[in-house]
């Protein structure tokens, strides 16, 4: 396997960090067919290596942006074949783990984004609830909560980003959307 | 460290080991602190989780486009009469099938596992915009789930627009309110323009039908998908295999 990091690796990762849509595309079009070769060794259906595929996709995009890629020294498909080889195993022979030469060495963090993901069934009413009344927030709160929660920004870095005068202010706005938030739910449970 | 900035260092990921058991032994302590630390826990799983299922239909609609063409799609070369004789052949099967096989799972049980509103591909929405035309409006409403409101605004623009593709969201709109008859006469009229969505339309039109027990309609738009071999193909595949 290729274990350079490319250039184009670089500008992929930092987009992907930006949660851009089209670079998790490109990923998706550049390494679906090669990864349906490599993965045929373990498992032969095709909608699970769909799905395992998909999955994988989503560990990288989730870990990209909890920085675990920022300072990656192997190739941006090593990566994402070797979550999806961590999912294959996981899926089909939980007890073991078999480790080859040009596997990554996930961290805790990484390994429990891929396991819950795994085992991620779709939102419950609960939380499509609660995400259909945080659609209903201003423009400038749902930046916010997203580049917090989603995006895993520090409120320093939300600062910075946002252009907010020091890092009270960005604290107090976040609990101002909260609040709102609240509210909506409560508004229409009661 | 006050509560507030101790959640926020939490969720940075930058607590050291004694804040952490800090955090600890306050959530098992104060009520208030605990509700308001699960609140923002639960927001943000589910804002994972609604992201997570937004990408995979993403990808999905990417593997629909390029289906990986594997065995299955290898060129077979016939000879005339025997191609002919082999779609004699189906059509006698599918319409056997469509006349004597009433489905062995519910069709409403399809519909539900099937059915999921188009997102909004032609109006991409800024919010806090301070005028919100009508349009827009329409499209927050759709997009909010309000349906009952987005159709009565869909309705009005009607009168205004020509934009066609206004017909195949109010028609889903109308799906989602379990009007699926008015919903299937739209789609056809926007299926009969040929209108950029048209594969979307006819996707949904056999939702349709197949919920208004139309089976042999709706089998018949499904294979024109597959034929087709882009949006939904691999899914009109599987759906035409279930009901048969």
């Amino acid at each position: 396997m290729n274990t350079k990091v490319l250039m184009s690796d670089k500008q992929l990762i930092k987009q992907l960090k930006n949660r851009d849509r089209n670079a998790l595309k490109e990923v998706y079009n550049d390494y679906r067919r090669e990864f349906f070769k490599f993965a045929n060794r373990y498992e032969t259906d095709q909608s699970t290596l769909e799905d395992i595929f998909q999955d994988a996709l989503i560990a990288l995009y989730e870990n990209a942006q909890n920085g675990k890629l920022d300072t990656i020294k192997s190739s941006l498909k090593t990566y994402l074949f070797s979550i999806g080889k961590f999912m294959l195993f996981k899926k089909f022979r939980d007890s073991k783990e078999i480790n080859v030469d040009d596997d990554y060495v996930f961290d805790q963090r990484e390994k429990s984004v891929m396991q819950e993901i795994l085992e991620d069934e779709g939102p419950n009413d609960r939380q499509k609830w609660l995400v259909a009344n945080f659609k209903k927030l201003g423009e400038k709160c749902r930046r916010i909560l997203e580049l917090f929660y989603l995006q895993g920004l520090k409120i320093e870095e939300i600062m910075a980003v946002q252009g907010y005068e020091n890092k009270n202010v960005v604290k107090s706005q976040k609990s101002r959307c909260l609040k709102s938030l609240k509210d909506l739910i409560q508004r229409k449970d009661g | 460290m006050d509560k507030e900035e101790l959640i926020n260092r939490y969720f940075e990921n930058s607590l050291t080991p004694e804040e952490l058991s800090e955090l600890e032994q306050l959530y098992s302590s104060n009520k208030e602190f605990a509700e308001q630390f699960d609140f923002e826990k639960e927001l943000k799983l589910s804002l994972k989780k609604e992201e997570r299922q937004e990408l995979k239909s993403l990808f999905s609609e990417l593997s629909d486009e390029n289906p990986l063409s594997t065995k299955e799609s290898k060129t077979i070369k016939m000879r005339p009469w025997l191609m002919a004789a082999s779609v004699a052949l189906l059509v006698g099967i599918s319409s056997w099938l469509v006349i004597f096989n009433n489905g062995s799972r519910n069709h409403d049980e399809l519909y539900q596992d099937y059915f999921a509103p188009y997102e909004n591909v032609v109006h991409p929405i800024e919010r806090g915009q301070q005028l919100e035309d009508l349009r827009t409006q329409a499209f927050i409403a759709y997009e909010n789930q309000d349906y009952e409101k987005a159709l009565m605004l869909f309705k009005e623009l009607h009168d205004k627009s020509n934009d066609t593709y206004l017909n195949f969201y109010e028609a889903i709109s109308l799906m989602k309110l379990e009007k699926h008859e008015e919903a299937a006469d739209l789609f056809s009229n926007y299926i009969s323009t040929n209108g950029e969505l048209k594969d979307r339309a006819q996707w949904y039109l056999a939702l349709c039908y197949l919920r208004l027990n139309e089976t042999a309609k709706s089998k018949l738009l499904l294979k024109e998908l597959i034929t087709k071999g882009g949006f939904k193909a691999k899914t009109a595949k599987k759906l035409i295999a279930e009901l048969e």
